[in-house]
């Protein structure tokens, strides 16, 4: 029965917003909550989890509908400025970032115009598609094409602007244009139909994706439930394998050391936080054996050939160096 | 350190080799004083993600800790050096109201085996080392402001210092290039592509 109002509910209320706009495209599952997410996510999040009514389309257009009363239960955004707009007027709950992407250039598998990089495309006569700076993945073309100082060198070869990301794709595909920006993950569903160049790692912007309940949703558990099997380590892993980058890990912090001095071989124990990840110890260059006890505490042995100065923790994203020398008696 | 502290620095630690009256510190209070072109900027940040990508290799080849004393030593005194080089650099953005990237802001990708003994090490860093050259030669010419072009051009010279150590390491002779080659912003961005996304 709740099946069966679900499925009614959701087609009589889309029918009154016009579903999700002419670009949206919608899956409809049998049970489960009304999803709208960025249209980069229309492989992946039917992989997470089937049991769900999907719409995808740019996020701002989903934003928009979602502001004006769309029956969805979920917001999922290519970019965190979008569901914190949203959170900040109440629309929806608190945004949790879910999975990180990159930009990259894709050309026709023929490449008339000769595209190898970036800087190719500020060339006189290439056609550039990409998709218009309201969409998140526009406002990123932008943000590369400012770091880069090629803004408006490239931007007088756009010759089409897209409601999403997927237009970009199939435009270029076609060969309608010489280039277009899209992220990898898009790239990446039409590998051998389009090549893809990459764009510098230095003038990335940061693509970070997040999702939130949405406030009048009727359903915030199953909401919830979804939001949960994305964040869980299969939906993670099955990001990973749609080629999303996993959510950044949190630069590790030192807050404390049991001991200011001490001989080599003693054990000393570090405070801090986000140390799970820690990859090194170092006294002052010195490696050191460590253990991490949990994701605020490590356990150090003092290296034999360790000197007086700083201890530094590294880990995959960072480096955390004692603001205090620690030092060693001999 | 700020873009002015830089320059200042190369003024005070130039000071005895110049000419009594020239003052280098005029042109950090230029460098301090001038707004940025976009050019600059963008030069500014590919110089910032090589330091990042020379102070992840040479973290990562000093944790490998599979060299010599000797070799050990100098890659940590490399990694020091890239690390003042990449305050610096990121001065120049800082300055400018521009947030400069961090480690954490790229992903690193080297070759199998890249760190598994000192003779892998050695040879990577001489590949890189010859991208550092190249790209700070580069943006000695390529960057627009006039202000930064004594700092950069010390920077390329601590990088030289750094290739011809891994020349010798690696058997070939000392670095001796009449003129180095230098590399344009895209023909950098390009070599550093191979490591970084």
């Amino acid at each position: 029965m709740r099946y069966i109002l679900g499925v009614l509910a959701f087609a009589v209320l889309g029918a009154c917003f016009g579903a999700t706009g002419a670009a949206a495209k919608s899956t409809r599952a049998q049970a489960g909550v009304t999803v709208y997410a960025a249209a980069s996510l229309t492989d992946v999040f039917p992989a997470i989890d089937k049991g769900n009514s999907f719409s995808f389309a740019g996020s701002n257009a989903l934003a928009t509908q979602i502001t004006n009363g769309a029956p969805a239960d979920v917001f999922a955004s290519a970019n965190t400025t979008l569901p914190a707009q949203l959170f900040a007027s109440g629309v929806v709950e608190k945004p949790v970032v879910f999975t990180r992407n990159t930009l990259v250039i894709v050309v026709p598998k023929a490449n008339p115009a000769g595209i190898k990089s970036v800087y190719d495309l500020s060339k006189p006569g290439v056609k550039i598609d990409v998709a218009n700076s309201a969409v998140p993945v526009g406002s990123y073309t932008l943000q590369v094409l400012d770091q880069m100082g090629l803004r408006s060198s490239v931007g007088a070869n756009f010759v089409s602007q897209e409601t999403d990301v997927r237009t970009v794709l199939t435009k270029i595909q076609l060969g309608q244009a010489d280039a277009g920006f899209v992220y990898s993950t898009d790239a990446h569903t039409l590998l051998g139909q389009v090549t893809v160049i990459k764009v510098p790692a230095w003038a990335q912007p940061k693509i970070a994706y997040a999702m939130a309940i949405v406030a009048r949703s009727q359903n915030k558990a199953a909401a919830q439930a979804f939001i949960d099997k994305v964040l869980s380590k299969q939906g993670q892993a099955t990001m990973l394998k749609y080629g999303f980058l996993p959510i950044t890990a949190p630069v590790p912090t030192i807050t404390k050391l049991s001991i200011a001095k001490g001989k080599p071989g003693i054990s000393v124990s570090l405070s801090g936080t986000n140390l799970n990840g820690t990859t090194s110890v170092t006294f002052k260059g010195v490696p050191a054996r460590f253990k991490v006890v949990s994701g605020t505490k490590l356990t150090i042995i003092v290296p034999v050939k360790a000197k007086t100065g700083a201890i530094t923790v590294t880990s995959p994203a960072g480096t955390a160096t004692s603001t205090k020398s620690f030092t060693i008696i001999r | 350190m700020t873009r002015r502290q830089l320059f200042s620095r190369g003024a005070q630690g130039g000071a005895v080799l110049l000419v009594a009256g020239t003052s280098l510190a005029q042109f950090a209070d230029d460098a301090a004083a001038d707004p940025l072109s976009t050019a600059d900027l963008a030069y500014g940040r590919l110089l910032v993600g090589a330091e990042l990508l020379a102070s992840d290799f040479y973290t990562r080849a000093v944790a490998a800790s599979n060299s010599s004393p000797s070799v050990m030593k100098y890659l940590k005194r490399a990694y020091a050096n890239e690390q003042e080089h990449y305050r610096s650099v990121a001065g120049i953005l800082s300055d400018a109201g521009v947030t400069p990237a961090v480690s954490s802001d790229i992903d690193y990708m080297y070759p199998r085996g890249a760190f598994a003994s000192q003779a892998s090490i050695l040879k990577l860093a001489q590949q890189l080392e010859t991208i550092m050259l190249g790209t700070y030669l580069g943006a000695v010419g390529g960057m627009q402001s006039g202000s930064f072009k004594q700092g950069l051009a010390q920077i390329a010279a601590s990088e030289a210092q750094h290739l011809s150590y891994m020349w010798t390491k690696n058997g070939l002779k000392a670095f001796n290039a009449a003129f180095p080659a230098a590399l344009t912003i895209d023909q950098a961005s390009a070599a550093m592509d191979a490591f970084t996304s």
